[in-house]
């Protein structure tokens, strides 16, 4: 059954190829399908590769591919308007969660086990007496704190909502 | 429904043609000698691997440590248990038998005198018939079918096929000229590409592979993109058979970036980049990594 839809899928992709939507030919999609990006399934003693719809659709962003003219979006330095308002509780569910910030993927922070080390350690924040705004930014897009970073632009790039960084620089604010 | 596709097509302003002025980003361009032993220089990781025979146990018993030995410690011979590896190189050997009953895919393959020995170390290559540079797996793909066959370039069944090949070049050193011609600019677009901001998390293969070597991403340490290539198709507990193509798209889902089928240009110019990566270091299959 399930091949039979994975089939039926590809047959949709073939109709409705990818380049129509300004999409690199060879990224793996099915352009139909309401999450576009695909996963490859290794199928044990096939000679096909199975195609299954990945959880997220990926395609706004630039891929790798020689065809992509898509642009990269630029960093972007950003006002935090009016009472922070962000709710602590909620900041450090976004940033244990693999499917919102993670940030304990690179950082430290109390209580988490296997903490990430490629970014600082985030342990006693408040201690470091950054203004709400600063944390903002830096969270937003922390290229315009440093070019070359390897922390997500979450804001720019449409990882976290607003509401979602201001819970963050709440939750951090309250790291003793 | 021609007619929606063109104006989606028009409504999104994405030209696939055209000068490529739209703004990239891109991690400092640093340069990497096309051979293992440039890891010196990288990660300085490469003398607790430099020799497959004497990998220090101590390291290895270390979780802490551990990633300085590149996990080579998971290749044979060390790794001695059965795993899915042994499995897919029966099958691998089974399925070439059947595709060169006539004796023409071995030849297809670039199989010379020497037969099967060696072949492995010599790709990424030039094929004049295909006009372009594949990479083994993309070859094999395109000699079954001219047997009939369909092994897709990723499948477990070409990956298996891909791996027997490999297997009867074991121990001895990846060797792949990137000095001049069409494999230098391969070579160079690859190394660009690792070093091209993408996807959601806008990072770039070095700004782990490079720029983070050693460090924590949770549970797992980073490691140098030196020596990688010879152990693959790699035997994954969790995937599988993988080919390294089907690698970089598992880098490219795990940093949120959309991405391309295996055999793409940009993956083989990845692969031969990381491939000259791997220069002088012996070929070993079958392994596994978690
Ligand atoms: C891919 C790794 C990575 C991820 C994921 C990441 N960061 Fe960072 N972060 C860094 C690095 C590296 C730095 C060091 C400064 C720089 O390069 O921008 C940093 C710096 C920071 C700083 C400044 C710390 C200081 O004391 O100056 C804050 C605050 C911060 N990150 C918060 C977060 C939050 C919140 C998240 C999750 C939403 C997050 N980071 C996710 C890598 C990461
Ligand atoms: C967010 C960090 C990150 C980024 C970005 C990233 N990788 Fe990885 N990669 C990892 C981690 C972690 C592993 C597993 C540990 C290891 O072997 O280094 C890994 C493993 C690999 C391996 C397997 C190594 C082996 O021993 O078999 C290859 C090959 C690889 N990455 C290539 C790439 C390429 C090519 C890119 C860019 C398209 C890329 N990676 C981007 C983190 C990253």
């Amino acid at each position: 059954m399930r091949s039979i839809s994975i089939l039926a899928g590809l047959a949709v992709a073939l109709v409705f190829p990818a380049w129509a939507q300004g999409l690199p030919r060879d990224a793996a999609v099915n352009a139909a399908a309401p999450n576009k990006t695909l996963e490859p399934r290794v199928v044990t003693n096939s000679g096909r590769l199975e195609w299954l719809p990945h959880a997220h659709n990926l395609t706004p962003w630039p891929t790798l591919s020689h065809e992509d003219r898509r642009p990269a979006p630029k960093p972007r330095k950003v006002r935090l308007a009016g009472p922070l308002d962000g709710d602590a509780a909620r900041g450090r569910d976004i940033a244990v969660r693999p499917d919102k910030g993670y940030c304990i993927a690179c950082h430290q922070i109390p209580g988490e086990e296997w903490p990430g080390t490629v970014g600082l350690d985030l342990r006693g924040f408040k201690q470091r007496q950054y203004a709400d705004a600063a944390v903002y930014q830096q969270i937003f897009d922390a290229r315009v704190n440093h070019a070359q970073t390897v922390m997500p632009p979450y804001g720019t790039n449409n990882i976290l909502s607003e509401q979602e960084i201001r819970d963050l620089v709440a939750f951090l604010q309250s790291l003793e | 429904m021609k007619r929606i596709a063109l104006l989606l097509w028009l409504s999104l302003g994405l030209p696939l043609a055209g000068a490529n002025d739209a703004h990239r980003e891109y991690d400092a361009m640093e340069t990497y000698e096309p051979h293992v032993r440039g890891d010196q220089s990288l990660s300085g990781s490469y003398k607790h691997w430099a020799h497959p025979g004497k990998l220090d146990w101590r390291l290895a018993g270390n979780p802490e440590e551990n990633w300085k030995l590149n996990w080579k410690f998971m290749d044979p011979p060390f790794n001695a248990s059965v795993h899915g590896g042994h499995f897919a190189l029966d099958r691998g050997e089974e399925l070439f038998r059947e595709l060169n009953a006539k004796a023409r895919f071995a030849r297809c393959l670039g199989a010379g005198k020497d037969g099967l020995k060696g072949l492995r170390a010599r790709y990424p290559q030039y094929r004049a018939d295909l006009k372009r540079i594949a990479g083994l797996e993309e070859v094999i793909e395109y000699c079954a079918a001219r047997e009939g066959r369909v092994l897709q370039n990723g499948s477990y069944d070409n990956s298996a096929v891909s791996l027997y090949v490999a297997s009867k070049s074991n121990g001895m050193p990846m060797r792949v000229d990137v000095g001049k011609g069409v494999m230098r600019d391969a070579f160079e677009r690859g190394r660009k590409l690792f070093h091209t901001r993408a996807g959601k998390l806008h990072l770039a293969c070095s700004s782990c592979h490079t720029h983070k070597v050693g460090l924590q991403l949770r549970g797992s340490v980073i490691t140098t993109p030196y020596g990688d290539a010879v152990h693959y198709p790699v035997y994954r507990t969790r995937y599988f058979l993988q080919s390294l193509h089907l690698r970089f798209a598992e880098c490219n889902l795990d940093t949120r970036t959309q991405p391309l089928v295996p055999g793409s240009r940009a993956y083989t110019d990845l692969e031969v980049f990381m491939t000259a990566l791997s220069n002088g270091y012996p070929v070993t299959v079958p392994s596994e990594r978690d």
